[in-house]
């Protein structure tokens, strides 16, 4: 070992040099060197349905085949996304050879929603509501039926609007055609995130023949398993709500009492959740969908380790044995998983309605989405089909006062400490 | 080595504060994807045929046949926990009375596990005309003092299901993944068509009440059923003469998704809670009890 016999000698004579050139060393491999971007595998998804690391692969592959890198994005013609518009929002920050600016999603929204999609950027977990992960496929402020996808305007608005009350910021002041790339980008990564999702799932769904491995055809990854998705997108432009206008003539203060009384009254029943006081203190202890997904898998890995720690090993035979360790690795895998991949969950607190700021936007006719679909991922029902059109005009319309009103100790004219109020 | 310990134990303690600080989190490492592979599959997945090989004909046989069987626990199910009900308690928890956890449900006398779900995977035919209900009971899914009555409710895709409230107080139905979460007024009801399969049963939950849970299912063929209290099970009128793959789950089991896994030889159940069964016509087939170990069920 010639080299280590001169890195001894010369420590004995250059102390100073060698630590300045372990830290030069240090320099040039270590934090420096960014690698390229990739997207992330849904290791929760995944540690959950328990795939072996061929299958986590098989996934990636698919998925890569499919839908390309973040940096180079491409797009099957069954999705119906436009890739021109794609590579704008894709890639790293640059100027393309006539100036105009790409990699619009990196720049404003990859910090937060992650480059993947996520949910899982470097700033999410100190955000509270966390940002939206949207590989689920599932969107909450849309002018369509409940379980249906927002429509492009739907993802357009909220871009231009941002979402009020939470740390989404409003991109009013990009240029159209950048708002439109990234919400195409936004269609992109959720198609991609729930294909993932749906493949890594399938794996349970195959027969044994299959030894684990799902079959590689157009037939079963495109017209099985993607082009369903895409539909739905598709579809979403003709299923938007349509909604009996406000009648002209109504008596507004007549309109408010009734919605009041719809309020409290057990046929609506927002008392329930959104309080006596209508500040949101009504059951706030529940979990949206997101949230609640994290919490599911921590109840089942914090049984299944107290299960297999009054499990005793004596006596088991080695087929057991070996089985009792795979489950306890199948759990210190999980945990890790979480850490790595999962924020620590949060309850959803029912909006504050004396706020007068609504996430969805702040239109009678966003109030009258919200209550007539209820909100997807939230556990807000929909009162469309127990409560008729006019009464939901009525909810919208007390609920718009609610802000202002005058009477009673949380009265907008009472005094009264903020800590309370919000 | 001895001689330049003190430098060495320099470095080594600059090399220990870049590892510990870390330039990223430790996150579990992923498999990277396989690009020639992948830019092959792409030339697949672009092309305009389905290019994916003949799938092979599905042998179909003819004629009817009725499977049988029970579930019975081994073991000690211990006593049910009650549930935190604290919201609504007029209601919720009328004269005291607590409720209970109804995950594990095993009958005393003849140790009937209930509320197992047995559906048949992928049928070719089925029988018309098409039964009301697949489990035999009316399609309503009702609620009454806090709870939903049917813990365990399986139906046919299509089947429009009365979804209904006998409580004085409002609540929500809850159908994760699916389209519908609804409110349902005191003393009212809605009407539920499920649009599509569920693959294994999905949680229903009321929102305003976070300690109401059941679990629906939902089969385009309608060829499901749900244990009784005595742990009992029929489906009738399965296709004859052809093999059939059955799906086996139960709420608390350890399996993926739910699915039990019993160590069964004869009809060789699998760890995904399957097992295979061909059926001649007219047939009855009684699988007998079918034991599962206290091991097999989740705490």
């Amino acid at each position: 070992m010639p080299h280590a016999s001169m890195m001894r000698s010369a420590m004995h004579r250059h102390p100073v040099t060698i630590i300045a050139i372990l830290g030069l060393c240090l320099l040039a491999t270590g934090c420096g060197q960014t690698p390229p971007a990739y997207f992330r595998p849904n290791m929760v998804e995944a540690t959950k349905q328990r795939l072996t690391p061929d299958q986590e692969k098989q996934v990636a592959t698919v998925l890569l085949a499919m839908f390309g890198t973040p940096d180079e994005p491409v797009c099957m013609p069954e999705t119906g996304l436009d890739e021109a518009k794609l590579r704008l929002a894709a890639g790293p920050v640059r100027s393309d050879i006539v100036g105009r600016k790409n990699g619009l999603y990196r720049e404003h929204c990859a910090h937060c929603h992650g480059v993947t999609g996520d949910a899982l950027g470097p700033t999410a977990a100190f955000l509270n509501p966390y940002p939206r992960d949207y590989r689920p496929g599932v969107f909450k402020f849309k002018s369509t039926e409940r379980a249906d996808k927002p429509t492009h305007t739907d993802l357009v608005r909220l871009l231009h609007n941002g979402v009020p009350g939470t740390s989404m910021p409003s991109f009013a002041l990009l240029p159209s055609a950048q708002v439109e790339a990234l919400a195409e980008y936004v269609k992109y990564l959720s198609i991609r995130g729930e294909t993932e999702l749906t493949l890594m799932r399938a794996f349970f769904e195959l027969d044994d023949e299959a030894q684990g491995k799902l079959p590689e055809t157009r037939e079963f990854l495109v017209d099985e398993t993607l082009t369903p998705i895409a539909e739905k997108w598709k579809a979403a432009a003709d299923a938007q709500i349509q909604v009996p206008p406000m009648p002209a003539d109504i008596d507004l203060v007549a309109s408010i009492a009734k919605g009041k009384e719809l309020f409290y009254g057990d046929k609506a029943n927002c008392v329930k959740c959104h309080g006596v006081t209508g500040l949101g203190d009504g059951q706030a202890n529940d979990y949206d969908d997101w949230n609640k997904a994290i919490v599911e898998i921590g109840k089942e890995i914090s049984s299944g380790s107290a299960k297999a720690r009054e499990t005793s090993t004596s006596g088991m035979s080695p087929d057991e044995l070996s089985e009792h360790r795979a489950q306890l690795a199948w759990i210190e895998k999980f945990g890790r998983v979480l850490d790595g991949d999962a924020l620590e969950p949060r309850t959803i607190p029912p909006r504050n309605l004396r706020h007068g700021i609504y996430r969805g936007g702040r239109r009678p006719l966003d109030l009258y989405y919200r209550i007539h679909a209820g909100i997807n991922g939230a556990p807000m029902p929909a009162a469309k089909g127990t409560v008729p059109p006019e009464e939901i005009w009525h909810i919208v319309n007390y609920i718009r006062s609610l802000p202002y009103e005058l009477d009673g100790e949380l009265g907008a004219d009472k005094p009264m400490l903020a800590k309370d109020r919000f | 080595m001895r001689t330049c310990s003190r430098n060495s134990l320099l470095g080594v303690v600059g090399l220990g504060i870049v590892a510990a600080a870390g330039c990223k989190a430790e996150r579990v490492a992923t498999p990277s994807a396989d690009a020639q592979a992948a830019g092959k599959l792409r030339v697949t997945l672009v092309s305009a045929s389905t290019g994916g090989g003949a799938v092979a004909a599905a042998s179909t046989g003819s004629g009817w046949g009725t499977l049988k069987g029970r579930f019975a626990f081994v073991g000690d199910p211990g006593t049910a926990k009650p549930l935190l009900a604290d919201k609504d308690t007029e209601v919720c928890s009328k004269a005291g009375m607590k409720l209970l956890d109804r995950s594990l449900l095993v009958d005393p006398s003849s140790k009937g596990l209930a509320n197992v779900v047995v559906f048949a995977r992928k049928t070719t035919r089925v029988k018309e005309p098409l039964p009301e209900n697949p489990t035999g009971a009316s399609l309503v899914f009702d609620q009454k003092q806090c709870e939903f009555l049917s813990p365990v409710f399986a139906a046919r895709v299509g089947q429009p299901i009365d979804v209904k409230n006998s409580d004085p107080i409002g609540h929500n139905t809850n159908v994760s993944g699916s389209d519908f979460n609804q409110l349902i007024p005191a003393g009212g009801s809605t009407t539920y068509v499920p649009k599509a399969e569920t693959g294994m049963p999905t949680m229903v939950t009321c929102n305003v009440h976070p300690w109401m849970k059941a679990y629906m299912v939902f089969r385009k063929d309608g060829y499901v059923a749900v244990t009784a209290a005595d742990g009992s099970f029929t489906i009738p009128d399965l296709p004859a003469g052809e093999p059939l793959e059955f799906q086996v789950w139960h709420e608390r089991s350890t399996g993926p998704n739910g699915a039990l896994g019993l160590d069964n030889a004869d009809l060789k159940w699998t760890p995904k809670g399957r097992f295979q069964i061909t059926l001649e016509p007219d047939q009855v087939k009684d699988i007998g009890t079918l034991e599962v170990p206290a091991s097999a069920i989740g705490t």
